[in-house]
């Protein structure tokens, strides 16, 4: 199945700087509708990406390409195949809602009353309805988020490109933001991604995760299969001194890292027995506090992969797409 | 079904073409140029030299009732209202002032508040390139611009054409392509100023007001550059003095002998046209890149 997003050793420079170091790597599946998190520290390269995916730097080295066409010489190719929600208000303030969702449309090449329809259409969708004859510049912040989510899917594109969408939301508007980008990939069949610090957002929504660092990627991985993956990850909480024990579990084929004093987090064979946790406690004169199994959370996966947290073994068997 | 009822639906018809798209942004912005009170005013006002000179021109074509009046037939008279390159280009003299107020009107409005609400990105991510961009907003000037100048101008092009004889358009036709063209530069010039205005000043009073400076300051610059370095070259900086010499060799009326010539005032205002372009192409990136 031909990826949405293929990007083949791409490197950006703006103006001495380079930001992206050739990222190469291909996301998502050509009329499957998935959702990808683009993630990283402040200053990764994530916004560099989404710009270029848009066409709006030029690549210094590699190419990339959406759908196919090529970001930087099939520019508008591309952009008639993709909706854009930037991070920040980006909006014209001085027309109503309808005006403004028609103006995008058209301009995304909707006819003029198939974008006037799609225009009402789409506000009723994200929720602003009875609002759409006002301005969007009296629009709350929520409102605009919202707004601009519309004027991104009205044309519906084939991907959607989230940069940041439940930024200043409250609770419940966070958790509308959630279900409509669940909607985009699973009823309508859109791919998006989705670029955000929230992780849980992220965890919520996403189908595939590409970690970003120092402009290159450090992580990438299918959420889904990581959830469906039988790892046997346990977290250990013992007392005593645990110097010894990240050698005795190498010794029953297991692999542990220290996470804080006292705390491990182990990684267990199919074919080893818990018991044989205890086994080694005792032997140490370790006295275990707590015993859990557990899976990486993707905080978890984040932080190994931006490096805050030493890296677990990794199991033999390849999960996700690495 | 009611739109609240059907719910969202992904778009699968047809797409339109390029123009249509480009088309849209003048069609969404004419309406509401075309709603200020000033505008309004100004347009009305703009009418009345055109409909003088429609006037002058009957008369021109109906002189033997002249002699009637008493006013005498006399080949003076008949000389004075010859419809000819002068006659023209007094025309587009006085209509280039409607247009210049019209811009500084209703060009700041233009680009400032898709800067000052980052709308380019908006228009960036569609199949929208920064040069159909400033040739959308170019084109909403045009049409406003128009009104005051290139229409007028063929009307009483046309009007003199359809009451003079097939003798007068064989020989005077260069007069109808001189309308255009020169209208055409202007407009062109104009609109790229107050464009170029809009996009570095945020406020609109304010921008309105450099549109007119722009071409008053220039012009007293060049005057200083003449007086102090007793030269003829400094008035090629006044883009008022250069789109006239321009639009006199396109209407046949002869120039002064010392003054620059018409090529010369062309290239200088290709010369700021581009200029001007690359300034506003400088300011309108869909990102801002801080080094």
């Amino acid at each position: 199945m031909n990826p949405v997003i293929a990007v083949d050793n791409l490197r950006v420079r703006l103006g001495k700087r380079e930001i992206l170091k050739g990222i190469s790597c291909r996301l998502g599946a050509s009329g499957v509708g998935k959702a990808i998190g683009l993630l990283g520290p402040n200053g990764a390269g994530k916004s560099t990406l989404i710009q270029t995916l848009l066409g709006f730097h030029k690549p210094s080295a590699g190419s990339a390409q959406i759908l196919g066409f090529d970001c930087h010489h099939q520019s508008l190719d591309v952009k008639t195949r993709i909706g854009y929600m930037p991070e920040n208000d980006s909006l014209i303030a001085d027309m109503t809602a309808v005006a403004f969702l028609r103006l995008m449309g058209e301009l995304s090449g909707l006819p003029a009353a198939a974008a006037l329809e799609k225009a009402h259409e789409t506000l009723f969708h994200v929720g602003l309805g009875e609002a759409r004859y006002r301005n969007v510049g009296t629009y709350s912040l929520g409102m605009k988020q919202m707004a601009k989510l519309a004027q991104a899917i009205i044309h519906g594109p084939e991907l959607v490109i989230l940069d940041e969408p439940t930024n200043g939301l409250d609770p419940a508007a966070r958790q509308r933001m959630l279900v409509l980008i669940k909607e985009m990939k699973e009823q309508h069949g859109m791919n998006v991604l989705l670029c955000s610090h929230l992780l849980h957002d992220v965890e919520q929504v996403c189908d595939e995760v590409v970690i970003l660092k120092d402009g290159q990627i450090v992580h990438q991985c299918d959420l889904v299969a990581e959830r469906q993956a039988n790892k046997r990850f346990v977290q250990l909480q013992v007392s005593g001194d645990d110097r010894n024990l990240a050698a005795a579990l190498r010794e029953i084929g297991a692999e542990g890292v220290s996470e804080s004093a006292g705390t491990w987090r182990i990684v267990l064979p199919v074919e080893i027995e818990v018991n044989a946790l205890w086994r080694i406690s005792a032997r140490e004169n370790l006295r275990i506090t707590k015993l859990a199994y557990r899976r990486d959370t993707l905080e978890e996966i984040f932080l190994k992969a931006v490096g805050h947290l030493q890296p677990l073994p990794q199991p033999e068997v390849a999960h996700g797409r690495i | 079904m009611a739109v609240f009822k059907r719910g969202y639906q992904r778009y699968d018809g047809p797409l339109t073409g390029p123009v249509t798209r480009f088309l849209a942004v003048p069609r969404f912005v004419w309406p509401k140029i075309l709603g200020q009170r000033f505008v309004v005013i100004l347009l009305v006002l703009s009418l009345f030299w055109p409909l003088m000179c429609a006037g002058f021109v009957y008369v021109s074509n109906h002189a033997d009732l002249l002699p009637s009046l008493g006013s005498g037939g006399d080949d003076g008279i008949r000389k004075m209202l010859a419809i000819d390159g002068k006659f023209f280009a007094i025309f587009m003299n006085v209509q280039s002032t409607f247009a210049i107020l019209l811009a500084a009107i209703a060009g700041p409005g233009l680009i400032a508040p898709d800067l000052a609400n980052n709308a380019l990105p908006l228009y960036f991510a569609r199949p929208l390139s920064r040069w159909t961009y400033i040739g959308a907003r170019m084109m909403v000037l045009f049409g406003i611009l128009s009104l005051v100048t290139l229409i007028p101008g063929l009307f009483v092009f046309g009007m003199q054409a359809s009451l003079a004889s097939t003798a007068w358009l064989q020989a005077n036709w260069f007069l109808g392509q001189g309308i255009v063209l020169g209208f055409l530069l202007y407009i062109v010039m104009v609109s790229l100023i107050a464009l170029t205005c809009s996009a570095y000043v945020k406020w609109r009073v304010v921008a309105g007001a450099l549109v007119l400076a722009f071409f008053f300051v220039l012009a007293g610059a060049s005057q200083i550059i003449n007086q102090v370095l007793r030269v003829e070259w400094g008035s090629l900086l006044n883009p008022g003095y250069a789109i006239y010499t321009v639009w006199c060799a396109l209407l046949g009326v002869e120039a002064t002998d010392d003054a620059p010539g018409a090529w010369d005032c062309f290239t200088v205002l290709l010369l700021m046209l581009g200029a001007l372009l690359a300034v506003l192409l400088r300011k309108l990136r869909p990102v801002e890149v801080v080094s």
